[in-house]
């Protein structure tokens, strides 16, 4: 009996070439951007000007580029904290609750310490603080999931909104300024990050730490334990690795940077705390991680370009009235293109050779 | 490889093309635009979008703000952004529409007050109005002002309109005077909704002695699943007519389909329940919009605080009443109480007219500089509490006698 070949075979790549990897990533790009020029079409608005609108607000004014690095701070410091995990292949996807309990623990020293410390040891107090919180609720799980096994993507989700629940009770009850209001007050000056050029000095920090992550995963033995361990637990264990302490200290690493965020989207950003601070960072630096293939330093290009469409989305929606839902889309889309185009760098499509028959 | 490239080129072509002759729409619109008058930019920043009951009465009043200052002869563009209730998003807002060029950026609700207040600083050209808010009017900044109608005294007419009617089912032996029971679903236990609350009940209990009141809490400005289930409660334990101070009509709604009736807030809910939803109190700020920009405009300067302008001045006004439903001589008995307030012969939190744990309250210090504590200004004297007198927001945060709070977790 003829054994027939069907139309499509899916293998997996062995090497590819560099330039085709960067075509595909580029062709991935550019679908993107048309498969958003027909959704801004279905909504009466010129493509063209849609984007130039985008580009102009992201970049076009020096304020614009002030708040495009400003929404990119929190971006890149969490997605160079969730490398190291998702290095091990250890799925933390709680670093929304990890930013909300840094910023937690920043808060309390800004609310209760503000008039007992100077700046510059105040300002130290809170980041420590928030990297301990960070760490703290970014062990829990670890702990757990290195004792018993225990699923750490749930765990950490679940976290998640417990500490956003725990952020909420205390905005409406100890920290809240008006009665009944909700409203924690901006904080005093004193516990402000300053700001360099414009913009709290968190993107510093945040430029420190690629260089700082970069060396952490690539030359230290910690980071060789991470990779070792991603790629088989049983290797990392029969070379004598300790892989109790290796899941909980790199889980503690990351929760402690996410922590770091939350100090500074607390001082420098919002100047005060709410349920909401973490703002889903947590959630789209897992994608900026992914999409930079853990890699520091494509992490800034990542994060800009996110954070160039959220502003630039965000001045198309003052210019031209367009629902503020229309730029999630755009966002979305090209999001899924670029993910998505990870298959076709991965497997090569065979189609079905017509002279076979 | 080469037939996906033509594909690709075909739909850029094609889309250039619609692109194109979009563009050229546009710019015929724009063209048609009389460039020998100016066209003055005013933002607002929304919490919600068009789509809510609370910032529908927003966007309702920037449009007749915008036609009668067009007969000034003031030429405006409104430019909104919305969904954002608090936190920096707010100061993005801001920055975005001050660099817009806006004379003025008005912030819908009072949660944006604290991210409008790290940059209007860098903005001294723009005016920045928390709208029912407090703490601009007595920071630094001269360009950050507050303002709050007397909303009091539309929810003390509501609760004339909602008093009638329990009058009129007492009458029908429908309940008796024990069961003239109202309820509140309240957003929380915050000044503002205290003030609302209390003022409906004493309009209520001026017409219909034996009316008692239950309010429950929601935590939250609006939450239509959370609104809908907590008036359902209020109606299991005894409530023949609702009332809200929460941004979403299911209130209402849930009133129609326990054949109960219901006092609306913003807009007016009789469309979506007419045989439920009496009338509405509601805020007009088409004047404040007017005023704001027209001094801009003038070179003049804006007032930090908004005191004073309630009924007389059309600032907060009653929605339609709903005839069908509403109990007879309900018109008159507001007419008069309207008149009554705004003559001031009738003062909404008299104090003769009220207990706090059984006597009549004679102090109560209210906080001026916004930092949540209370100072020295005593808001009773002359025998009422002088609500919105020394400074716009609701200040009245007293528990009297006559209703039962459900919860106050929130």
């Amino acid at each position: 009996m003829e054994k027939r070949e069907p139309l499509f075979r899916i293998t997996r790549r062995q090497d590819i070439k560099k330039s085709t990897a960067y075509t595909i990533y580029l062709l991935a790009f550019v679908i993107a951007i048309l498969l958003g020029s027909l959704v801004f079409v279905i909504c009466n608005v010129s493509p063209v000007t849609a984007y130039s609108a985008i580009i102009n607000g992201a970049f076009g004014k020096s304020t614009g580029i002030r708040q495009t690095v400003k929404i990119m701070i929190p971006l890149l410091g969490t997605a160079l904290a969730l490398a190291p995990c998702f290095k091990m292949k250890y799925w933390n996807i709680g670093a929304e609750g990890q930013i909300t309990m840094g910023a937690m623990g920043a808060a309390f020293f800004a609310i209760n310490f503000y008039d007992k410390m100077p700046h510059v040891v105040l300002l130290l107090v809170m980041a420590l603080s928030a990297m301990l919180m960070g760490a703290l609720w970014s062990f829990i799980p670890a702990f757990f999931k290195a004792k018993w096994n225990t699923n750490e993507t749930l765990f950490t989700l679940m976290l998640n909104y417990i500490a956003i629940g725990f952020v909420a009770y205390l905005q409406g009850g100890p920290w809240e300024g008006k009665e009944g209001s909700q409203i924690v007050p901006n904080f005093n000056s004193n516990a402000v990050l300053p700001k360099v050029f414009g913009v709290h000095m968190g993107w510093i920090i945040v430029l420190i730490l690629v260089f700082v992550m970069f060396i952490y995963m690539k030359y230290t033995k910690h980071g060789y334990e991470i990779s070792v361990m991603g790629d088989s637990e049983n290797t990392a264990r029969y070379a004598g690795m300790d892989v109790f302490k290796v899941i909980v200290r790199t889980a503690m690493v990351s929760g402690a940077i996410s922590g770091l965020v939350g100090f500074m989207l607390a001082s420098g950003q919002d100047q005060t705390i709410y349920s909401g601070i973490a703002a889903n960072n947590g959630f789209t630096a897992i994608s900026v991680a992914w999409l930079s293939k853990l890699n520091p330093f494509v992490m800034v290009l990542i994060s800009l370009l996110l954070a160039a469409l959220s502003k630039g989305s965000s001045s198309l929606k003052t210019a031209m009235g367009v629902p503020a839902s229309i730029s999630d889309i755009i966002t979305g889309i090209i999001l899924l293109c670029l993910l998505g185009s990870e298959f076709f760098v991965n497997f090569k499509i065979i189609r079905r050779q017509k002279e076979d028959k | 490889m080469k037939k996906l490239f033509a594909c690709l080129l075909a739909m850029m072509m094609v889309l250039s093309l619609v692109a194109c002759s979009n563009g050229g729409n546009t710019d015929t619109e724009n063209t048609g635009n009389d460039d020998e008058t100016k066209t003055y930019t005013v933002g607002m920043v929304c919490i919600g979008n068009s789509e809510m009951a609370y910032d529908r009465n927003f966007y309702n009043a920037a449009d007749n703000a915008k036609e009668i200052l067009a007969q000034k002869g003031i030429n405006i563009e409104w430019k909104y952004t919305y969904d954002h209730p608090e936190g920096d998003p707010v100061a993005d807002d801001c920055i975005e529409l001050a660099e817009d060029g806006a004379i003025a950026v008005f912030l819908n609700s009072y949660g944006m007050e604290n991210a409008m207040l790290k940059v209007a600083g860098d903005y001294p050209d723009t005016v920045f109005a928390a709208l029912t808010n407090e703490g601009s009017k007595s920071d630094e900044l001269e360009n950050t002002v507050n303002a709050f109608p007397s909303i009091y005294e539309g929810r003390y007419l509501a609760g004339v309109a909602a008093g009638m009617k329990l009058n009129e089912m007492i009458a029908n032996n429908e309940i008796t005077e024990e069961e003239a029971v109202l309820g509140y679903v309240g957003a929380y236990t915050y000044s503002e909704v205290v003030s609302g609350y209390t003022a409906f009940y004493l309009g209520a209990r001026s017409v219909c002695p034996s009316a008692t009141m239950l309010v429950e809490f929601i935590g939250s400005w609006g939450d239509p699943a959370m609104e809908a289930t907590t008036a359902q409660d209020l109606i299991d334990r005894g409530a023949v007519i609702v009332s809200q101070h929460s941004d979403s009509t299911t209130p209402a709604t849930t009133c129609q389909q326990n054949g109960k009736y219901h006092v609306g807030y913003n807009i007016s809910m009789t469309d979506v329940a007419p045989d439920a939803s009496i009338v509405s109190s509601t805020i007009d700020w088409t004047n404040y919009f007017v005023y704001v920009i027209e001094t801009i405009v003038n070179g003049g300067t804006v007032a930090q605080d908004y005191i004073g302008y309630g009924l007389k001045t059309g600032d907060v006004k009653l929605t339609e009443l709903n005839e069908a439903i509403a109990a007879e001589g309900t018109k008159e008995a507001i007419d008069a109480a309207a008149d009554a307030i705004s003559n001031g012969s009738l003062m909404v939190f008299d104090t003769s007219k009220f207990t706090v744990n059984g006597e009549t309250p004679t102090e109560s210090f209210i906080d001026m500089n916004a930092d949540f504590t209370p100072d020295d200004t005593n808001a009773i004297s002359d025998g009422y509490y002088h609500e919105s007198f020394y400074k716009s927001a609701p200040s009245f945060d007293l528990r009297i006698d006559g209703i039962t709070l459900i919860n106050e977790a929130y």
